[in-house]
């Protein structure tokens, strides 16, 4: 196969793009794919200040590094879980390679914080996925806040965004489906978010990651099985293989003709949101449930180490 | 006989008759854009040619979390 481009020897074939790429060019249709969801989604500009979530995993350090390329204005953000023998791999990982690309990092530890994600797989009494979820998005948003950011980036790609967008069609979840999006505007108490990678597959972003040196393996987080959201990609990626294509037509599809009636059926049913009577969050229920899970795990802990 | 390294399981295989990479992708039935494939440092398409001896990276793009 010849590279679409400058008709070399092509190393990546794109059957939804009906091109292939050589190593020099594919770098170059990324960048394009990201400045056009940058562009018509409106998501920043050159003056802004961009906080960037980093797991540690392959989308969000592509992420990261295409920004920084691209002139913007970028600081990493890395949260330190606290999970025994696991978090600091993830934790270095980020560190290097913000240092090898001289990239600005800031850690935030949930240890430090009081709430090691240790605790709460001990002391809560639910998934620790959806929590750990839960803290992981809070702290964000915090932290983007709290250092003025004007939006903060995260590295979802299409398959995320579309098994995502499957598995809240499964379960007609109006309330997700109302603001499921590559930007979610600022908006009482929460900073604005955006999704640069949403027009990339994972595929795309593997063989990116590869050709700029990324470290592509990461351990799994030793909690997760991830199980659902693999199942829903490989159904995808079969649909995706007989019809190239199918994955981005579903979610743009969504967006431009499915998430309005959404919208305005949320504003009539969906619950008010006011700031967290004890540290300001935006929530629906006086008090926010970090406020509270931080709360019950305390109680928990201490009871534990008494009766010791 | 073309060796193959899949990641993220960290297993090797050994595949015979395998001359192209879609034929060891058919092989390993996985969809040619749920992995990527390299040899030596060198990422290839689906119709690039294999021969005796090769040793292929075969690894997964989904991410686990
Ligand atoms: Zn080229
Ligand atoms: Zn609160």
């Amino acid at each position: 196969m010849k590279c679409s481009r400058c008709k070399k020897l092509a190393c990546v074939a794109l059957p939804s793009h009906n091109a292939g790429f050589c190593p020099e060019c594919f770098p170059l249709f990324f960048t394009r794919q990201v400045e056009t969801a940058i562009r018509r989604e409106k998501m920043f500009t050159l003056d802004e200040r961009i906080l960037v979530a980093l797991s540690g995993g392959k989308d969000s350090l592509a992420l990261m590094l295409e920004l920084k390329l691209q002139g913007y204005n970028v600081t990493g953000l890395h949260i330190d879980l606290g999970i025994p023998d696991s978090s600091w791999k993830a934790r270095k990982k980020v560190e290097d390679f913000c240092e090898k690309n001289e990239l600005q990092l800031q850690v935030f530890e949930m240890e430090k914080w009081g709430l090691p994600i240790c605790d709460v797989k001990e002391f809560v009494d639910r998934p620790v996925c959806a929590v750990c979820g839960k803290l992981k998005r809070h702290i964000f948003n915090k932290v983007a806040l709290e250092g003025g950011y004007d939006a903060l980036a995260t590295g979802h790609n299409l398959d995320d965004e579309v098994a995502r967008l499957f598995a809240n069609t499964l379960r007609w979840d109006t309330a997700y489906l109302s603001d499921q999006g590559p930007v979610l505007p600022a908006s009482g108490g929460f900073v604005r978010k955006v999704k640069p990678l949403f027009r990339l597959s994972e595929f795309e972003t593997a063989n990116y990651a590869f050709l700029k040196g990324i470290e592509i393996h990461s351990d799994p987080c030793p909690y997760s099985s991830g199980a659902s959201f693999t199942n829903h990609k490989q159904l995808w990626g079969e649909l995706e293989y007989r019809s190239p294509g199918q994955k981005f037509q579903f979610y743009n599809g969504f967006l431009q003709r499915g998430k309005q009636a959404f919208a305005a059926l949320e504003k009539e049913i969906g619950a008010d949101v006011k700031p967290c009577e004890e540290c300001g969050s935006p929530t629906s229920v006086g008090r926010c449930s970090i406020c509270r899970i931080k709360e019950s795990v305390a109680t928990k802990k201490a009871a534990a180490q008494a009766g010791k | 006989m073309v060796t193959v390294h899949l990641e993220p399981d960290g297993e090797v295989i050994e595949l015979a008759n395998t001359k192209s990479v879609l034929a060891v992708l058919n092989r390993l039935k996985v969809r040619s854009t749920m992995v990527i494939v390299a040899r030596d440092g060198e990422l290839l398409t689906p119709d690039r040619k294999l021969h005796m001896g090769d040793t292929l990276l075969v690894r997964k793009v989904t991410s686990a979390g």
